[in-house]
């Protein structure tokens, strides 16, 4: 057990920015640590008073008995999802696997340290969420004090479960992974097909309660929760030990939740080191011959070189691709079951008519594309091997052009995909498919631009662990959080407005949009370029 | 001097999955108050058989020994006596120099008075005390390495393993080292060391072994490898051989 403490105090202790802010010299990291908490405050505010304006929503509906299921669901599903994308990277193939393992450290106890760590360092977005859920609730339902301190002890053990599914599914992919030569490959594939799979369920969730013929109405909304909680049970066991003080269930949630973890770092311990040694290895087949070399332009080689760094890195293929992953399985699922089934299976089968949605189809394909832009967070990948730009006869603007035409290549193909797709199966006419591919382009350059100036100005060297950067960063954050927002509005926007104007007239007047803002984020980028030096 | 055979390795092979073995039955003994200088090519298998040796690289044939336990059946007790020095030393980069030693010395249990007389013998050595209160991101690759050696040190370990430990030290601390490495190996240390330059494993080492293509080709005491030539004649002369 003391060994266990030291090593994740030491965890914390080294990726936290109280401890760069206390000892590191450089003002201008200081500054940024401080932007970084500021920032960080700023993201767990929003996400309490969407929680808190939640809440209201059920208050309000007289549906507030069905918030400690909600908020046990959110936490579940934002941790499991999380943690999916975080095992390879924190878990497995880390940095810092050598100096650990040469320790006297046993293998199941740095497996179990990472794992602890990984929720430690994710538990302020949980306890944003839960708390602001318990004060919503607690103004509705006025519920006796050890309602709140129950719901409080119990927050902490919330994340536990679906954390362990997490890893342990990270951890079997991991283990069939390391079989293989390109062990890399193999895992980011299954890393994929599983997270292809976990959005799939929503549906197959969907598809159980309207076997049971509960109807989705508003007013059934708390049955519906109850049915959650009797689907997933930690769900449930949280809303009756806050609502009814069930000791059983006070038991069961805890209980369940320190056996798994024994259970699962048994397990995990046993091959712990036979993966990390197979995934940190590279098979050498030294069979090259020198043939065929090509030459390249300077931006077309950096584009090169970042296709390369993405898919030598899981944790890159995974976070930097989901998103055209997704819109190629929208596309193709949509020209299978129809356009129109899809709209009917979103919408549960409400009234709509498939074709004031069309005008919309560029921004929903770029929902899944513009989820993440590679800009935004390649500068800061370069990490310790920013030396080699830095020594290279490369103008800065230049990087930033590669880095640039690298995410272009990597949106716009699948963009154009997923639109066209959309467009034949909604059968919208050839003159309007071809706009909305060119608003799709248009905003591909306007996500690739503006996510390359967060990742400018919120450059970050000194990582650990790539993850840092690719899904947890400042830059990334900024860039992810208000384009998904803002594209979850503007389809509501061009609908509502495709309603009372022409679709091509409409079109053409966001291609407009999205260019001059494309144009104004590529101009600040060269600025920046030339500005700070990067 | 000790006669006792700290390190034992027997028949190790280790392949990455590719059809050539990366190391292909290797065996060798370290001696207590040996300085065993472990040479030979970019890639020749030196760092793969060391990772196995420390227990981060898993392996399935063969065994090896530290102090009479097996690496694969008894990697704790093995550890406890073993101190590890990578060629590339990964730190945590944002705790302070200090902050890393100390959890070192909590790791392997060192009591507060220890900790501190070591810390500061070493860290006085290679001149580096006043940098300690920094962030071990701001250090150079050497410091880095310096903070490294000292950590393998501060628990006074049976058997020292190090990887290129002569790599990115300025010549002051390859002094100092090699000095160290002296004086460890007269209290009954193993010293197990790999090594490109081989002026310093002539004059530092007392046995040697050369490993090409993963097999060890050569190895014995320095007398009976050189022969009187220098280790650099004997060291291609067996190269061409094989």
């Amino acid at each position: 057990m003391k060994s266990k403490i030291i090593l994740l105090k030491t965890m914390l202790r080294s990726t936290s920015l109280s401890n760069i802010y206390k000892y590191t010299k450089d003002k201008k990291k200081k500054k940024k640590v401080i932007a970084s908490c500021i920032g960080l405050f700023c993201l767990y505010a929003m996400l309490m008073g969407y929680s808190i304006a939640m809440c209201v929503g059920y208050g309000k509906l007289n549906i507030i008995d069905g918030v400690p299921v909600m908020c046990a669901l959110i936490i579940s599903a934002f941790s499991f999802i999380s943690t999916i994308f975080k095992t390879n990277g924190y878990l497995f193939n880390f940095k810092e696997y050598d100096m650990l393992m040469a320790l006297p450290f046993e293998a199941r106890t740095v497996a179990a340290c990472k794992f602890m760590y990984m929720y430690m360092k994710s538990l302020p977005w949980y306890l944003s969420i839960s708390f602001a859920m318990m004060i919503g609730y607690g103004y509705f339902a006025r519920p006796s004090i050890i309602g709140y301190v129950l719901w409080i002890i119990l927050t902490f053990f919330l994340p536990i479960i679906p954390m362990l599914f997490a890893a342990f599914i990270g951890f079997l992919i991991a283990r069939v992974s390391s079989g293989f030569r390109k062990s890399n490959f193999i895992q980011t594939v299954l890393t994929f097909i599983f997270v292809i799979f976990c959005f799939s369920l929503q549906y197959i969730i969907d598809a159980i309660f309207e076997d049971d013929k509960v109807e989705v109405v508003l007013t059934k909304t708390s049955e519906m929760m109850d049915q959650a909680g009797n689907v997933y049970f930690p769900a449930g066991w949280f809303s009756g030990a806050v609502k009814e003080f069930t000791v059983s269930d006070i038991l069961l949630l805890i209980g369940v939740s320190v056996l798994l973890f024994s259970v699962v770092f048994h397990i995990v311990g046993n091959s712990y080191r036979r993966i990390n040694s197979s995934l940190k290895s590279h098979a050498a087949m030294k069979k090259y011959k020198m043939t065929g070399q090509k030459k390249r332009s300077v931006v077309n080689a950096i584009a090169f070189k970042e296709f390369r760094r993405m898919t030598g890195s899981t944790v890159y293929m995974t976070n930097g691709a989901m998103g055209e992953v997704l819109a190629v399985l929208l596309g193709i699922v949509t020209l299978v079951i129809g356009f129109d089934n899809i709209i009917s299976l979103i919408t549960k089968g409400a009234p709509v008519d498939s074709a004031i949605l069309q005008p919309a189809i560029p921004f929903i394909v770029y929902f899944f594309i513009g989820m993440v832009a590679t800009t935004a967070f390649t500068p800061s990948l370069e990490g310790k091997n920013y030396w080699i730009l830095q020594s290279l006869p490369i103008d800065k603007k230049t990087v930033a052009k590669g880095k640039m035409l690298f995410n272009m290549y990597l949106t716009v193909p699948f963009m154009t995909f997923g639109i066209l797709c959309l467009c034949i199966s909604a059968k919208v006419t050839v003159i309007n498919t071809i706009l909305y591919i060119i608003l799709g382009a248009a905003l591909c350059a306007f996500s690739t631009a503006w996510g390359c100036v967060c990742g400018i100005r919120h450059m970050r060297l000194d990582w650990e662990n790539e993850i840092e950067v690719i899904k947890q960063s400042a830059a990334v954050a900024i860039y992810m959080f208000p384009n998904m927002f803002v594209v979850m509005g503007l389809i509501v926007l061009v609908v509502i407005l495709g309603m009372h104007t022409d679709h091509r007239v409409l079109t053409l007047i966001f291609i407009l949009i999205a260019s001059i803002l494309a144009g104004l984020s590529y101009l600040r980028v060269m600025a920046l370029s030339n500005k700070k030096g990067w | 001097m000790n006669n006792t055979g700290i390190l034992e390795i027997k028949h190790y092979s280790k392949s990455y999955g590719g059809e050539k073995k990366a190391a292909d039955d290797v065996s060798l003994t370290v001696m207590g108050g040996d300085i065993y200088g472990f040479i030979g090519h970019n890639g020749a298998g030196k760092s793969t058989t060391i990772r196995a040796v420390v227990g981060v690289l898993d392996f399935t044939e063969g065994e090896i020994y530290i102090d009479g336990h097996s690496v694969k059946e008894e990697p704790m007790e093995c550890k406890r006596v073993t101190a590890y020095i990578p060629d590339n030393p990964d730190l945590y980069e944002n705790l302070t120099g200090i902050q890393y030693l100390n959890f070192v010395a909590d790791v392997f249990d060192i009591s507060a008075a220890d900790r501190e007389e070591r810390i500061k013998k070493y860290a006085d050595t290679f001149e580096i005390t006043e940098a300690l209160g920094d962030l071990i991101s701001s250090y150079s690759h050497g410091m880095k390495q310096k903070v490294a050696i000292i950590s393998a040190l501060i628990h006074e370990p049976k058997l020292l393993v190090l990887d290129e430990p002569f790599v990115g030290l300025d010549p002051k601390a390859a002094f100092t080292l090699k000095e160290i490495m002296h004086e460890m190996c007269e209290k009954g240390t193993a010293i197990f060391f790999s090594t490109h330059v081989l002026d310093v494993a002539e004059k530092l080492c007392n046995k040697v072994a050369i490993i090409k293509k993963g097999k060890i080709i050569a190895s014995g005491t320095m007398e009976e490898l050189t022969e009187g030539h220098s280790l650099e004649e004997a060291f291609l002369e067996v190269e061409n051989e094989k």
